[in-house]
């Protein structure tokens, strides 16, 4: 086994509880991320699932460095990346790269496609390679954009489009990592399933590890190679995909996936075999 | 004769709707949201109505209490029991409303006054419905209600504010303000879209029972195939503001006919099963298909 590309120790962050405290004494601390540890290796999709206010999302923040933890380590290929300043922040934020939930709230709707993708590299000082519009247009076609519409803005685009252009600006610095941050949560049903083959595909195609934060756990199943659960700021249970799903050990997993509403398997097993005949059929006919 | 039978046809539905469409004038001409769209529910009968966002199934829902945006016009008919509420007068249509048909939201805080106990905003909504029920009764009421969603210690939760309510507890105030009137109707668009999974599931098992108990009917308007599939009987896709497919639900399920319908139920993520490669819905042709269909042309 590989040494793990991402690695989390013991990481805990507490806030400060609003209201609380007052000139001498401290004020009250809450505590989001409670001694939270995993490793991802490269190529690899982790998921971190749970309910709003389990801490995955704190616990994302975290490991991307976009807070700054109260204890514990972040150690990216080996090298502790907790305390990065200035210009070594810059080269972490080359290698983990964030896709966020909302697109349209995450890209400046001012700012056409061309100047949102290349925007990391311009704050990380970095040039740009083969000018703007070359290199704009050949993120484009790597996420499934039309390559002559990198002057339109956000507005121009739809939901599933924008999120891809979030996706753009994330590969942009040619990071090893991305942490999705409920990045198909506000997609269409039709959309949500292109989004996670393009993720899919980038992941093969390129060797890209994923951090995968997501409440729906259908479409954690969809994506992920190994599964931590969150709740209450800890992470109760992980392990590989199918034996999370398959045969999970923690009473709190029980719970969340006996929640999931879903379709009968049976009719499930029905629609595809209709489906398969009724192709048959149609083959026939044509032969 | 003839008129009394029909008559007596249309009272057994509790909603018929027929031909509606709702349209909005905008500088390229007028726009359909909702085109021409049949619906039928039996008393105490569950009819889903599913589609993605834009496909009118919101509109549909606002439409048929005649809450459609002002900017809109809105044609067809609505019959609840046989009484038509399209051309209805506003004071006729506010007794129909909240009293025989109530409504839930996807967002309960946004649907709440937040300087009012939840126990006030129950009460002064039905004595609104009630004219002459004393604040006494009403507070009774208020409390039945609230004991109904399975809210603890409902006689001390009257008096607090939403805030002090979790989402899903703030959906269960919602759903006992609309059950506080006894409707014979509750429509629910994305009641537990905002919700967690785990309150997600209390909340429609919720409904469910009160289905059963009550005997009210339920539309359900909502994204989520997996929900529908669970407690509806019927039910209606929408696309692009128009019905491409309608049935029972097994039959939705299980022998799909539309193209739409089989590549939104391709689309959908399986907890229990990967699929190989996850198969987008195709944009196309769906709508005019619909409308060609249903006005009889050969298409």
């Amino acid at each position: 086994m590989s040494e793990p590309l991402l690695r989390a120790t013991n990481l805990v962050k507490e806030f400060p509880v609003l209201g609380t405290g007052g000139l001498v004494r401290p004020p009250q601390r809450f505590r989001a991320v409670d001694d939270v540890s995993f490793e991802i290796r490269a190529g690899e999709t982790l998921a971190l699932v749970g309910e709003s206010g389990s801490g995955k999302s704190t616990t994302a923040r975290l490991a991307a460095r976009l807070l700054d933890v109260t204890s514990g380590t972040v150690e990216l290929d080996g090298e502790d990346v907790t305390t990065l300043k200035r210009s070594a922040l810059n080269r972490f934020r080359s290698e983990v790269q964030v896709v966020f939930q909302d697109p349209f709230s995450s890209l400046n709707p001012r700012h056409t496609v061309e100047r949102i993708v290349t925007a990391p590299l311009v704050y990380q000082g970095r040039p740009v390679p083969g000018g703007a519009r070359a290199f704009t247009r050949s993120l484009m076609e790597r996420v499934g954009l039309d390559p002559d519409h990198s002057q339109k803005y956000p507005a121009q685009f739809s939901g599933g489009q924008a999120q891809r252009i979030g996706i753009a600006r994330a590969l942009a610095v040619g990071p090893r990592v991305v942490v999705c941050d409920e990045a198909v949560s506000a997609l269409d049903v039709s959309v949500q399933a292109q989004v996670i083959n393009l993720l899919r595909d980038l992941q093969r195609e390129e060797g890209l590890t994923y951090l995968f934060i997501a409440h729906d756990l259908a479409v954690v199943r969809q994506i992920a190679t190994r599964v931590a659960v969150m709740t209450q700021g800890q992470i109760v249970e992980e392990g590989d995909r199918d034996a999370v799903f398959g045969a999970p050990s923690h009473e709190y997993t029980r719970k969340l996936l006996d929640a999931v509403p879903r379709i009968r398997p049976e009719w499930e097993r029905q629609r595809r075999a209709n489906a398969a005949r009724a192709s048959e059929v149609q083959f026939g006919a044509q032969a | 004769m003839t008129t009394e039978s029909s008559v007596k046809n249309d009272t057994d539905a509790l909603l018929e709707v027929r031909d509606l469409t709702v349209t909005f004038q905008t500088p390229r001409g007028p726009l359909d949201a909702v085109r021409s769209l049949d619906l039928d529910l039996e008393p105490g009968g569950a009819l889903g109505i599913v589609g993605e966002s834009g496909s009118g199934k919101s509109m549909t829902s606002l439409a048929i209490m005649g809450l459609q945006p002002r900017a809109a016009r809105r044609t067809g008919s609505v019959r609840l029991r046989g009484r038509e509420l399209v051309g209805m007068s506003e004071a006729d249509l506010r007794r129909v409303r909240g009293d025989r048909i109530a409504m839930v939201f996807q967002d309960p805080l946004s649907s709440l006054n937040p300087y009012y106990t939840v126990g006030l905003q129950i009460e002064e909504a039905y004595r609104a419905h009630r004219p002459g029920v004393t604040r006494r009764a009403a507070r009774k009421v208020a409390i039945a209600a609230l004991e109904r969603v399975r809210i603890r210690d409902a006689a001390r939760r009257v008096h607090h504010y939403p805030h002090q309510f979790s989402g899903g507890m703030r959906q269960r105030v919602m759903i006992a303000m609309a059950l506080s009137m006894e409707p014979e109707l509750l429509i629910a668009d994305e009641p537990t879209t905002a919700l967690d999974v785990t309150v997600q599931a209390q909340i429609l098992d919720l409904l469910q029972e009160i289905r059963r108990e009550t005997g009210t009917g339920l539309v359900l308007i909502t994204h989520d195939l997996a929900v529908v599939s669970e407690i509806t009987d019927h039910i209606v896709v929408m696309k692009d503001g128009v019905c491409v497919e309608r049935g029972p639900v097994e039959q939705i399920f299980t022998r799909p006919q539309h193209p739409y319908t089989q590549a939104l139920l391709d689309a959908v993520p399986r907890i229990d099963d990967e699929i190989g490669e996850l198969r987008a819905v195709a944009p196309g042709a769906v709508v005019a298909d619909a409308v060609a269909e249903k006005n009889g042309g050969a298409a």
